[in-house]
């Protein structure tokens, strides 16, 4: 397996006219842990839907060595997790936390193939490293937003991803659970060696293995590397258009603005 | 009166109607737990319009009328199929077009027919004791499929249930699931032109599912609830027909609402939902 994950070569997207991403260049390394940032309209969900294979651009794509085009990428991208920012579901609709986990095993199992009962204790014992195994039978639409999120990422893992694609998963969760959500990404990347893109807006609230930031500005790149660099006051300040601070404490860095 | 309600029975264009009513409600229940868990009763509305548009052009041109809806319908899905998954433009204003279109067809074509005005009007409500061997064979086809659809590929229609776009990005053929849902949508609506009509079916397509989200929280259960509370209504709605002589549609729909009321009033899902609210 080649040592970079993610390879993006001039890749464009464009709707209605408009430009959504404009000549994307980036090398993702194996097990890299890598954090897509900018305001909004700045292409980074986009940026991860191109990965996820949903939507349609120029240029070239490529996981791990394989160009990502054409109806055979459909079978690579299987090994590419997606959790999405919290929506609202129906209180009613008739799926318990349990079955939507194991939505993430329908893909791999193939048409016509039930998951095995090893599966069932893989999503089990996934449950459980998220804290949600007490809530199995409960219906999805009864569980809190940070409960909901536990379950799409144990959901995804199900799915035994190389690279995890996290678009904003923290997103309208309190202070205390979205702590507790990024601990447990932590955790995930600390004993899966996969290679993880996280969109947010938080830099106060990053997960601890965070090391690269992409910075986009207008569906172009403008800052590529190391975290303490690109999440600088000065480089920030430059990619809002806003005076925003940056000071440690703890040994943790946060950002201020006025 | 047990004698008359035998020998009433034993009339073959009777009997087509209760193997009818069986078979539409069976069909169109089981459609409508997609209709009420994708939330596309809009779709559904459009498409049997587009039916009922297709079925009366294609009396104007002396083609099959069931032949010339089911075409319209699967135009129709080729149309809303991609631009209710397009973000850029509001699928309701299109759906809304879409319907007032199809119905200026459809009155249109009813306006210019110059024979036979009653059949065309007859495809609106459904016309159950007039139903041929043949609309009752294809009737009994498109609800066998739909039944082998569901159930070979219960674990697809699940995960696309739950949410499309996470199927799709786990490896589900979630497009394919899609658009053999909007086929069969195709088939069913036009299947049943004859027995309930164009007009009426939309409630068959929405309301076993309403009344299958008010009791279960498993899937499995769903469509079974869902499958029973349309043959229930459809049976319900033609014995009201027979006893009240009413027209049999319109007592369908009725039976069908009658039971989502039930549904509603004994949910035992709300009664869970408001002791949650209830406890401080």
């Amino acid at each position: 397996m080649t040592d970079q994950a993610l390879i993006l070569n001039h890749v464009f997207l464009q709707k209605n006219k408009s430009t959504l991403l404009a000549d994307i260049n980036l090398r993702i390394g194996s097990n890299e842990f890598v954090g897509i940032i900018g305001p909004n309209g700045a292409g980074k969900t986009t940026l991860l839907n191109v990965i996820a294979g949903f939507e349609k651009f120029t240029g070239e794509l490529y996981l791990f060595g394989k160009a990502m085009t054409g109806r055979r990428s459909q079978k690579a991208r299987l090994t590419i997790g997606y959790v999405p920012q919290l929506t609202p579901i129906d209180p009613g609709f008739p799926i318990l936390a349990g079955q939507a986990v194991m939505t993430g095993a329908v893909g791999q199992a193939g048409l016509f193939r039930k998951p095995g009962k090893d599966v069932e204790l893989e999503a089990m014992h996934l449950m459980e490293m998220m804290r949600i195994a007490h809530l199995v039978d409960r219906p999805v639409g009864h569980l809190s937003g940070g409960e909901r999120q536990k379950v799409l990422l144990a959901r995804a893992i199900l799915q035994h991803p190389d690279v995890l694609l996290l678009d904003e998963p923290t997103a309208n969760l309190d202070i205390a659970v979205q702590k507790e959500v990024l601990n447990l990404i932590d955790e995930i990347y600390e004993k899966r060696s996969l290679t993880i893109l996280l969109v947010t807006h938080d830099f106060n609230m990053l997960p601890v293995h965070l090391r690269r930031v992409v910075l986009l500005k207008e569906g172009r790149i403008f800052f590529d590397g190391d975290a303490t660099v690109g999440l600088s006051g000065s480089m920030l300040s430059r990619l809002f258009q806003y005076r925003l601070e940056t000071f440690e404490r703890g040994g943790r860095r946060f950002v201020s603005y006025d | 009166m047990i004698e008359s309600v035998l020998e009433t029975l034993s009339y073959p264009p009777i009997q087509r109607a209760l193997a009818a009513c069986l078979l539409c409600g069976a069909s169109c229940a089981l459609l409508s737990v997609f209709v009420v868990l994708m939330r596309m009763p809009l779709i559904g509305v459009s498409m049997s319009h587009a039916a009922f548009a297709g079925a009366v052009l294609g009396m104007l041109m002396g083609v099959n009328p069931f032949l010339s809806g089911f075409i319209l319908c699967l135009l129709a899905a080729a149309v809303l199929g991609p631009l209710s998954d397009r973000a850029d433009m509001a699928p309701e204003n299109i759906l809304g077009i879409m319907f007032s279109f199809l119905m200026g067809v459809a009155f249109l074509g009813i306006g210019i027919l110059t024979r036979s005005k009653a059949q065309a009007l007859s495809l609106m409500w459904g016309s159950l004791l007039t139903l041929s061997n043949a609309d009752l064979v294809v009737l009994a086809v498109v609800t066998v499929l739909l039944a082998v659809f569901i159930v070979l590929f219960f674990k697809e229609i699940r995960a696309v249930l739950f949410n499309r776009r996470l199927a799709a990005s786990s490896g589900v053929p979630e497009s394919l699931i899609y658009y053999t849902l909007l086929f069969f949508t195709g088939a069913v609506i036009s299947s049943n032109l004859a027995t309930v009509g164009g007009l009426l079916i939309f409630a068959l397509l929405v309301q076993p599912g309403a009344v299958a989200m008010q009791l279960t929280y498993n899937l499995k259960s769903f469509f079974w609830i869902s499958a029973a509370a349309g043959v229930v209504a459809c049976l319900a709605g033609l014995g009201a027909s027979y006893i009240f002589d009413i027209p049999s549609g319109a007592a369908v729909v009725l039976a069908a609402t009658l039971l989502f009321a039930l549904a509603f009033v004994f949910s035992p899902k709300r009664r869970v939902a408001r002791r949650k609210r209830n406890i401080p």
